[in-house]
């Protein structure tokens, strides 16, 4: 692993409480690494197990899927769809060797701007640990 | 014990009745140990139906497999029973099915036939090689009679029972209309020797073992299709748009593949075993199905095909579900 | 219509709030190279009005179909865009946001860094716009009517307020008479106003009101439906009395065999009614009714040699056979206002309510002190000989309120101001008595409250910071054991009269209103609002919106306030006449949906239903989406195992190219 590796990761926010506490670590000009590439969905329910499997092929060297934390989901439930499936997902990860570091779920409520950089810092140095993703990334780019 | 007549009897009259399509059982093949299905409509057929160690097909497939034909205009769709024989792993499949309305509880006859476990078709051609006429194999106490052209011989239970069986829980049907003979003792203890021997090794040997398996998959899909849980009109890993994997035979590909299926199996794997038996390749499915089977089992206490009233793993949840992982 | 993607990308400098940080120029021109994309601008101020003319001039003259605009979060301005959109005839839903301020400039200070991860956002939503589809919102006709449950003062004024609007209202009231909690007190605080005088013009207002249908003793059984147009079967208890013959003498209830011999709910107990009763003098609708796990003749099947009410009524109302009745309506807002329940003091043990006749609770006292109460407002305890005056009187606040161990952390907002309000009544009533309040804080923070609070000080009113461990008896007296935490001083004291200043807690079957509407309970198990600031009367549940003490504990003002606020959320409803459904819903692919039903128990909202459909002459099941029940969460579509069921906007097809440019694999 070279000096330079710079990770790449891909997250998964929900619209209500991850996004806008990003939103919120945004207005309150809070730094941290760019190394984070966001994609915008309504629930952290609605993130596809598949998606996480797909962003590590298609060359992420890390996920992140975060939510609002138990009990305040927007929908009321789906972040508890997202732990039950991701905690599986994580398992099934480390188990064919994919290292755990790579794959993360996160709470960060509209109002955590600063827990959001502190799951950033935390997620990019786990990537950076784990070091880049070559196990099955895919060759050529999709589109 | 096996009561091939009470068997035939009970086939005999099942197909004999107005509400029944047919009878899925097994008969003897028409090569060395394998067998293959009957679907028998008439009956007299029934003397072709066996009961036996190697009755190792997982038939709940077929309930899923068959094609809803077209119904000509002004005729009246098929709405008959499907009469089934199940071991107890394939009547998991069955309830499983049932749970998430694959198939519906009156359409189908479940004839239950509890089971001493299977034989390792590979182990068994490989201790009796080149052999062509079709063998005929019997349970004895703590061993299989296999009876050779040239004379019966016995091997040890241990030695030829198939890896799904080693450890089975489940010998007996879970679910039947009808149950064929006494129930056999269980056992197994739910430990998985090959899961515990892969998650002590690190990530690295991890990845090794399973980038070697990968790599030689063929991608033929015969896993998918022999697997009684895979029924999807059009499996989404097939599909173009979107396109989630690519045709090409790589690590990539393959590796995302399984995944994705293992992933869709989650508390609904009912460890019936055919995804590695059909595997063309020996690539040990099992083992990657059954770590989910034990995670769901140990950290979530479910285990799926068991009760048809019971709301399915996926779409269910608990408030205090494990959540340590989460930061 | 060639719907080839042709896309315009603008990146707003958002003054320099971007363009300090991200070299917007390179980011534009980056864009301009990417596939589909016709033009791609950089602007100061893309929300201004030239910003927005720009795009609505491409749209015009480059024939644009799909925009991407890279400035500030979606939360801030994708409606305002959208409308961009519209405006020009283009469906608004072909619009794509990149955040490149929030997400970007703010939060990253190497402005190269910042600029390759600006190309990356923007590249991200090309990729995703090239494949958006036109979505439209449906609007829904709503119901002009309301069903308002619990016939409280929340219930009375909400159902007032919508039939003053010249709307119908269904008001369902559990018990015979409306009037609810604040009909059981005497008077009010801080201003003393008689509670009586002021509520019962309000139900009987209820009662006469033509656009009111007044369906008391009578339970919700069944709601279905979604916002706008909900369909209710309400179950009307049998009374056993014809309502349309009572005329409210009361002669029935002075006549019956067990008169004077049942606990009078109305009175808390501290006095009895007969087993045909009115709950109240003022009671509305005034009928009265009997109480069937009473009435000897509806439990045994006989009563003497013959019901004496049946005997003793001259207008021949009372029917025994009378039978319940469903009542079927149509409403296109439903009101929660069912209220509360007080603390049940028997759960701290030590203060000795089960066990001593002199301990009680202030709604027991507040039913001693009320005129129509059955002392005639005298303050006695006891019976006959053992009939006594109290002379020591002492207030125990916060009893089931801020307490974790009977699993209460809330306060319960009323009880320091009822107990002051007490304190003062008992004053009044006997001056000679002394009183005091054991409080771990006085919380006087509403209107007057303050004032109020020194008035009864003044008036004498001992005030002792500490919470009693225990009371106990020693001869005639009440001991209360406590600690005077000002003086740290160790506190015997020997009183006659121990009040509880029970909290409010959520009704005991709170949990049938959440079966029937599908809400969800806060923490402290009140009904949980769908946000706690800007939309407390709103629940998860469109056109549910929630009044009174059934969301948290509240006085009597803050109460109609939130009753008016819920009344004026459905009349915004009911008087638009349609309801806007929104367009990121899902749908299902019917023709590769297996029918498991997996989507069915996901959803929250029980939006999706399975439903039998012809394939190829097959009946065979597939999930179906209510549209005006989902909200567009997704969590259907990433549970389902073959992808059929989909979210509009959020397509897997959608986002995986976003996967592909985000993750690069190069």
């Amino acid at each position: 692993m070279s000096e330079q590796y710079d990770p790449n990761i891909v997250a998964f926010l929900c619209n209500w409480c991850s996004y806008a506490g990003a939103d919120l670590a945004g207005t309150s000009r809070t730094h941290y690494p760019a190394n984070i590439n966001i994609i915008r969905v309504m629930c952290s329910g609605r993130v596809n197990p598949l998606f996480i499997i797909n962003a590590l092929q298609q060359g992420a060297d890390g996920v992140l899927v975060s939510g609002c934390h138990p009990g305040d989901c927007h929908y009321m439930e789906g972040n508890f769809y997202a732990r039950r499936r991701f905690g599986l997902m994580k398992e099934l990860l480390e188990y064919v060797g994919v290292d755990p570091k790579r794959f993360n779920m996160s709470w960060v409520s509209a109002s955590e701007g600063s827990k959001w950089k502190d799951v950033v810092e935390d997620v990019v140095e786990k990537a950076k640990e784990a070091g880049p993703f070559e196990q099955f990334r895919r060759n050529k780019i999709n589109w | 014990m096996v009561d091939l007549e009470k068997l035939k009897n009970v086939a005999k009259d099942t197909v004999s009745r107005e509400d029944v399509k047919y009878l899925i059982g097994w008969r003897q093949g028409t090569y060395g140990f394998r067998v293959s299905p009957l679907f028998m409509t008439e009956p007299e057929d029934a003397d072709k139906l066996i009961f036996s160690p190697l009755c190792v097909n997982n038939l709940a497939t077929y309930l899923t497999l068959a094609e809803k034909l077209p119904v000509p205009r002004g005729a009246e769709p098929d709405t008959r029973k499907v009469a089934l024989m199940v071991k107890g792993c394939d009547s998991r499949a069955v309830v499983q099915q049932l749970i998430e309305k694959g198939i519906e509880r009156e359409s189908v006859l479940v004839i239950g036939c509890p089971c001493q476990g299977v034989l390792d078709l590979e182990k068994v051609e490989e201790k009796f090689p080149g052999i062509h006429s079709p063998v005929d194999v019997q349970w004895g106490d703590d061993k299989f009679i296999i009876n050779l052209p040239d004379g019966p011989q016995e091997v040890p239970r241990e030695e030829l029972l198939a890896k799904k069986c080693l450890n089975c829980r489940y010998p007996n049907p879970v679910m039947s209309d009808v149950m064929l003979w006494e129930e056999v003792e269980a056992w197994g203890n739910g430990e998985y020797a090959d899961v515990k021997e892969l998650e002590e090794k690190d990530s690295q040997a991890r990845w090794s073992f399973w980038q070697d398996k990968f790599e030689s998959c063929i991608r033929c899909y015969a896993c998918r299709n022999a697997c009684p849980m895979c029924y999807c009109e059009d499996c989404v890993l097939d599909r173009l748009n979107p396109q989630w994997i690519y045709r090409s035979n790589n690590i990539s590909e393959n590796t995302v593949f399984h995944l994705a299926r293992a992933f869709h199996l989650v508390g609904r794997c009912i460890e019936c075993g055919e995804c590695e038996r059909v595997c063309p390749m020996g690539l040990p499915l099992m083992t990657l199905n059954r770590k989910l089977v034990k995670e769901v089992r140990d950290k979530y206490d479910f285990e799926p095909g068991l009760d048809p009233e019971s709301k399915p793993f996926q779409s269910s949840y608990r408030p205090d579900d494990q959540e340590d992982f989460i930061l | 219509m060639n719907n080839k993607p042709k896309i315009g990308v603008y990146v707003c400098h958002c003054g320099i709030n971007i363009a300090k940080t991200v070299d917007v120029e390179a980011v534009s021109e980056f864009a301009s190279r990417l596939p589909n994309v016709k033009v791609a601008r950089n602007y100061s101020y893309m929300c201004s009005d030239p910003g927005q003319l720009l795009i609505r001039e491409d749209i015009k003259n480059e024939g644009l179909n799909r925009v991407v605009v890279a400035s500030c979060s979606p939360r801030m301005h994708e409606m305002t865009f959208r409308k961009t959109l519209a405006e020009t005839g283009l469906n608004p839903y072909y619009l794509e946001m990149a955040n490149i301020r929030e997400h970007c400039s703010w939060v990253h200070e190497d402005r190269e860094e910042a600029t390759e991860k600006a190309k990356k956002l923007v590249f991200s939503a090309v990729a995703k716009a090239r494949l958006l589809e036109p979505l439209y919102e449906n609007e829904v006709e709503v119901e002009p009517a309301t069903l308002v449950i619990g016939g409280g003062i929340a219930g009375i004024q909400a159902a007032l307020d919508i039939a003053d609007a010249g709307f119908k209202v269904y008001l369902v009231e559990k018990t015979p008479s409306v009037g609810g909690r604040m009909s059981q007190l005497d008077k009010t605080f801080p201003t003393l106003d008689c509670s009586a005088c002021i509520l019962t013009p309000k139900m009987v207002d209820v009662a006469s009101h033509p656009n009111i249908e007044l369906l008391a003793y009578s339970e919700v059984e069944e709601i279905s439906g979604y916002v706008g147009n909900f369909e209710v079967k309400v179950r009307k208890k049998a009374r056993y009395v014809d309502v349309n013959k009572c005329t409210g003498c009361g002669v029935c209830s002075e006549e019956c065999r067990l008169a004077g011999r049942i606990p009078s709910e109305f009175n808390a107990g501290m006095g009895n009614r007969a087993a045909i009763y009115l709950p109240f003098p003022q009671a509305v609708p005034a009928k009265y009714t009997i109480d069937p796990e009473r009435c000897l003749m509806l439990t045994r099947g006989k009563c003497g040699k013959g019901p004496k009410c049946e005997a003793a009524c001259a207008a021949g109302a009372i029917d025994f056979n009378q039978k319940d009745e469903i009542v079927e309506c149509k409403v296109g807002a439903i009101i929660v206002a069912t209220g509360f329940d007080v603390f049940d003091a028997a759960k701290k043990p030590e203060y000795g309510y089960n066990d001593y006749d002199n301990v009680i609770t202030a709604l027991e006292l507040e039913r001693l002190v009320s005129a129509s109460g059955p002392t005639g407002g005298n303050i006695v305890l006891g019976k006959g000989e053992d009939a006594f005056v109290p002379q020591e009187v002492a207030f125990i606040s916060c009893v089931g309120s801020r307490d974790k161990s009977v699993g209460n952390e809330y306060c319960s907002r009323v009880c320091c101001m009822y107990t002051a309000k007490l304190a003062h009544l008992v004053k009044e009533k006997l001056p000679e008595a002394n009183v005091r309040v054991y409080y771990m804080d006085v919380r006087a923070f509403g209107k007057g409250f303050e004032e109020f609070y020194d008035r009864v000080r003044r008036e004498g009113v001992r005030y002792i910071r500490g919470n009693p461990s225990e009371i106990f008896k020693r001869g005639d007296k009440l001991v209360i054991k406590a600690e005077d935490t000002l003086r740290s001083t160790p506190i015997e004291d020997e009183v006659d009269l121990v009040v509880l200043a029970v909290g409010l807690e959520p009704r005991r079957d709170a949990r049938q209103i959440i079966d029937l509407l599908r809400l969800s309970q806060s923490a402290d198990r009140f009904y949980l609002e769908a946000h706690p600031k800007l939309a407390p009367v709103n629940t998860a549940t469109d056109g549910v919106f929630l009044a009174g003490c059934s969301q948290g504990p509240k006085d009597i003002p803050d109460t109609v306030a939130q009753a008016k606020g819920a009344a004026s959320s459905a009349l915004v409803l009911l008087s638009s006449g349609k309801v806007k459904i929104g367009a990121q819903i899902s749908f299902v692919n019917e023709a590769t949906c297996r029918g498991c039903g997996y989507c069915v128990e996901i959803c929250p909202y029980g939006a999706i239903e399975l439903v039998t459909v012809n394939r190829m002459g097959n009946m065979v099941q597939v999930a179906r989406v209510n549209e005006a029940l989902c909200k567009g969460c997704g969590a259907c579509s990433a549970g389902c195992l073959s992808g059929s069921i989909q979210q509009k906007s959020f397509m897997d097809r959608q986002i995986l190219p976003q996967i592909a440019v985000l993750g690069g694999v190069k």
